[in-house]
C-alpha cells in the first residue's frame, strides 16, 4: 500500500496536486483513498463534482456520536475514490490538530484500510506542522512519504523549508521522509531558478513541475481534477506521470 | 443524563492498568502527567504500594512542556533515571494531556531505547480508557518482548494464568488461593501474569500447556500466546469449588485438543428475570455468576469492554442505565459504591472491587476460591 502525505504553504494548491493524484492512480486501476487533514475540509470537493461532504468532525458534532461504520463518513468520488474529510472544531474553538489524532484513530477502529484495501492512501495536510496533530500523518504506519508544494515564492518556500526542518526533526523515529519536491508553478521571476536553488539547499529533488494552466482554474470551477475535465492537458500529463514515478518508487 | 455519573465512582483508567500489571515485573514505569498525580495511579487501588518496591514515576509534565511539545526533557530525565536505578526494562505511558497534544509514545519508546540501550515500551495509553485495556495491552507488550521463544515444553501439564492484578483480584490472598486450588487439581504453575511470579516465570511462559485466563486483561496475552505457542486458553475464575472443578476439567481438555473453552460463559439461563445479578469485570463476574448456588446473570459496565456475555446478561452504559436494570433484577451483588443507584427494593449484596472503589473496601474483600474460602457471596 502506497502512502503519501502532502504538505505546502496554506494556498499554494496542496489539494490540487492530492486530487490530481488521487485521480491520476484511480484513472490507472489502482484503489484510492483521499484523506483531507484541513479544517476547512476542501481536500476533496473536485473529486465530487464540486459538493462538499460531511467532515468526521462534523459528523461527531451533528450526531453526538463517533460514526460506527466507514459509509457514514466515507463518500465514493472519481474513479471510486473513497473521500474523507477531518474537519475540525469550530472556528477559534477547539483544537483542530486533536481532531486530526482522533479521526485517525476512529478509522483505526472502523478498519477503513483493512475493509477497502487501497492500494493507495493520500493525506492532504494543512499548511504546515504547527502541532503534534498535523504530524500525526507521517507517523509510523501512517504515510511512509512526504511530497512538499511549493512554488518560486518567497514565503511557499519559507514554508516549505520549516516542514522539511521539522520532518528532520523526527530523523530518530520511523516516521515518513520527504520524497521530494512538487513545484506548483505561479509564473513568478526566476520561478524555476529559486526553487533549484532551494531544493539544493535541502538536499531535495523536485519530482514533478505543476504548470500554470487555466485548465486546472476551469476544470475546478466545474468542480472536476484536470485529470477528469482536461486529460489531454498538460498538467493532466504531469500528474499522471507523478503518480507513475510515486508508484514505482515509493510502493513498499 | 447519558454518559453522565452523578453518583458513581469511575473505573480505573488504563494508565493505572499498564502500571499495576507491570508493578512486580523489575521495570521502570513512567506516567507522562503532571506532579502529583502518581497516587492516581500505583497507591489508591494498589495495595502493594506499602509492602513490595516498585519504579512508578511521574514525569511532572508542566504546562509549558505541554505547550512546547517538550518531548526531549521526558526523554531526558527517563534516562538520567534510569541510569542510576538500573531497571530490566522501561514502559512510557500516557495520560489525558498528552493524549489531547498527540503525544508519540511508541516513537519515544524507539529514541529512548537507542538511548540508553534498555528495552523500552511504548503504550498509548490517555488515561481515559478503562484499567482492561492499559492492563491488557501492557502485559501483552511485554510479553512480546521478553517471552523466550526457544523453550521447551514443561514435561508436567502446566499453566500460566493471566490478566492477574489488584484491580481485579485485591491483595495476594486472593491470587494465593487461585494458585493453590490449581495445584491441588494436578496442574503446575508456570507463572502468573502479573502477581507474586517472576520475571523468569514470565520469560518462560511457553513452557506452559494452557493458560488460564482469569479477567479480560489475561485475553490480549491469550490471543499472543495462541499465535505465538499454540497454548490455548480457558476463561474462567476457580470460585467455589463445582465451577471450579468444571474450570479444571475445560483446561485439561484445552491442554489436550488445543481448542480455547470460554468456561465462565456455559451458565444456563436463569428460570427468571428477577434473578441475582452479578455487576462488574465480564470474566470474573460470570465465574461468580456460574459459581452461585442461585441462578444468575451479569451486568457489565460498557466501559470495561464486556465479552462472553450470555443472552440473559446485559451491558450498561451510564448510572441511568443501571439503575433501571437493576429495578428489574432479584438481587444485586456489586461493590458498595453501586449501592445509592440500586432501588430501594432490591436487595443488595456487597462485594469490594479494587478497581471501583480502591482501597475503601478493601478488608472487606473475601476469599472465594477453595475450601476455606470466606463467606460473603454463596457459592456451590
Amino acid at each position: 500500500m502506497l502512502k503519501i502525505a502532502i504538505y505546502g504553504k496554506g494556498g499554494i494548491g496542496k489539494s490540487t496536486v492530492t486530487a490530481n493524484l488521487a485521480a491520476a492512480f484511480a484513472k490507472s486501476g489502482k484503489k484510492v483513498i483521499q484523506i483531507g487533514c484541513d479544517p476547512k475540509a476542501d481536500s476533496t470537493i473536485n473529486l465530487m463534482g464540486g459538493k462538499s461532504i460531511l467532515p468526521v468532525m462534523n459528523f461527531i458534532r451533528d450526531n453526538d456520536r463517533e460514526p460506527e461504520t466507514p459509509e457514514e463518513i466515507a463518500h465514493t468520488g472519481y474513479g471510486g475514490i473513497l473521500c474523507i474529510e477531518t474537519g475540525g472544531p469550530t472556528p477559534g474553538l477547539g483544537c483542530a490538530g486533536r481532531g486530526i489524532i482522533t479521526t485517525f484513530s476512529l478509522l483505526e477502529d472502523l478498519k477503513l484500510f483493512e475493509t477497502f484495501q487501497p492500494d493507495v492512501v493520500l493525506y492532504d495536510v494543512l499548511g504546515d506542522v504547527v502541532c503534534g496533530g498535523f504530524a500525526a500523518p507521517i507517523r509510523e504506519n501512517y504515510a511512509s512519504h512526504i511530497l512538499i508544494v511549493t512554488s518560486g515564492e518567497k514565503m511557499a518556500l519559507y514554508a516549505a523549508r520549516n516542514i522539511h526542518a521539522a520532518v528532520q526533526n523526527f530523523a530518530d523515529r520511523a516516521y515518513a521522509k520527504v520524497f521530494g519536491l512538487v513545484m506548483n508553478r505561479r509564473n513568478v521571476e526566476n520561478e524555476e531558478e529559486k526553487v533549484r536553488t532551494f531544493a539544493e539547499e535541502e538536499k531535495l529533488r523536485i519530482v514533478s513541475e505543476i504548470p500554470r494552466s487555466n485548465d486546472i482554474t476551469r476544470c475546478e470551477d466545474k468542480g472536476m481534477t484536470v485529470i477528469e475535465g482536461a486529460p489531454e492537458s498538460e498538467a493532466a500529463q504531469r500528474f499522471a506521470e507523478l503518480a507513475e514515478t510515486l508508484w514505482k518508487e515509493c510502493n513498499p | 443524563m447519558k454518559n453522565c455519573a452523578k453518583i458513581l465512582s469511575i473505573y480505573a483508567s488504563d494508565t493505572a492498568g499498564v502500571c499495576s500489571m507491570l508493578y512486580e515485573l523489575g521495570g521502570m514505569t513512567i506516567v507522562h502527567d503532571a506532579s502529583g498525580c502518581n497516587s492516581t495511579y500505583a497507591t489508591h487501588d494498589e495495595p502493594r504500594w506499602y509492602s513490595k518496591p516498585a519504579m512508578v514515576y511521574i514525569s511532572a509534565l508542566t504546562e509549558m512542556d505541554v505547550i512546547m511539545g517538550n518531548d526531549a526533557k521526558l526523554l531526558e530525565d527517563a534516562a538520567r533515571a534510569a541510569k542510576e536505578l538500573h531497571p530490566r526494562f522501561i514502559a512510557l505511558c500516557g495520560s489525558p494531556m498528552p493524549c489531547m497534544t498527540g503525544v508519540d509514545f511508541p516513537a519515544l519508546a524507539a529514541e529512548l531505547e537507542a538511548e540508553t540501550g534498555i528495552p523500552v515500551l511504548g503504550l498509548q495509553t490517555n488515561g481515559i480508557g478503562s484499567y482492561i485495556t492499559g492492563a491488557g495491552k501492557a502485559l501483552k507488550m511485554y510479553l512480546e518482548r521478553f517471552a523466550r521463544l526457544d523453550v521447551q515444553k514443561n514435561p508436567r501439564l502446566s499453566v500460566n494464568l493471566l490478566g492477574a492484578t489488584p484491580l481485579d483480584f485485591s491483595g495476594s490472598r486472593q491470587i494465593g488461593a487461585i494458585k493453590e486450588v490449581i495445584r491441588q487439581s494436578g496442574f503446575e504453575l508456570q507463572s502468573c501474569m502479573a502477581m507474586d511470579s517472576s520475571p523468569e516465570e514470565l520469560r518462560d511462559c511457553g513452557k506452559a500447556h494452557v493458560n488460564l485466563v482469569l479477567s479480560a486483561s489475561g485475553l490480549p496475552a491469550a490471543t499472543y500466546l495462541k499465535e505465538t505457542f499454540g497454548i490455548p486458553f480457558a476463561a474462567g475464575v476457580p470460585y467455589g469449588e463445582k465451577f471450579a472443578e468444571k474450570l479444571f476439567r475445560d483446561l485439561r481438555k484445552s491442554a489436550e485438543d488445543g481448542q480455547d473453552r470460554i468456561s465462565c460463559a456455559d451458565r444456563p439461563a436463569p428460570e427468571k428475570e428477577k434473578c441475582l445479578a452479578i455487576i462488574g469485570e465480564s470474566i470474573g463476574a460470570a465465574s461468580l455468576a456460574a459459581a452461585s448456588e442461585e441462578s444468575a446473570k451479569i451486568f457489565v459496565p460498557q466501559a470495561l469492554g464486556p465479552i462472553f456475555l450470555q443472552e440473559q446478561d446485559s451491558v450498561f452504559a451510564d448510572e441511568d442505565e443501571i439503575e433501571i436494570l437493576s429495578g428489574k433484577a432479584g438481587a444485586i451483588l456489586a461493590d458498595p459504591m453501586y449501592q445509592p443507584v440500586i432501588p430501594a427494593g432490591t436487595v443488595f449484596h456487597a462485594l469490594p472491587h479494587e478497581a471501583f472503589s480502591g482501597r475503601c473496601y478493601r478488608e472487606m474483600i473475601p476469599v472465594l476460591t477453595g475450601k476455606n474460602r470466606e463467606s460473603g457471596v454463596q457459592l456451590c
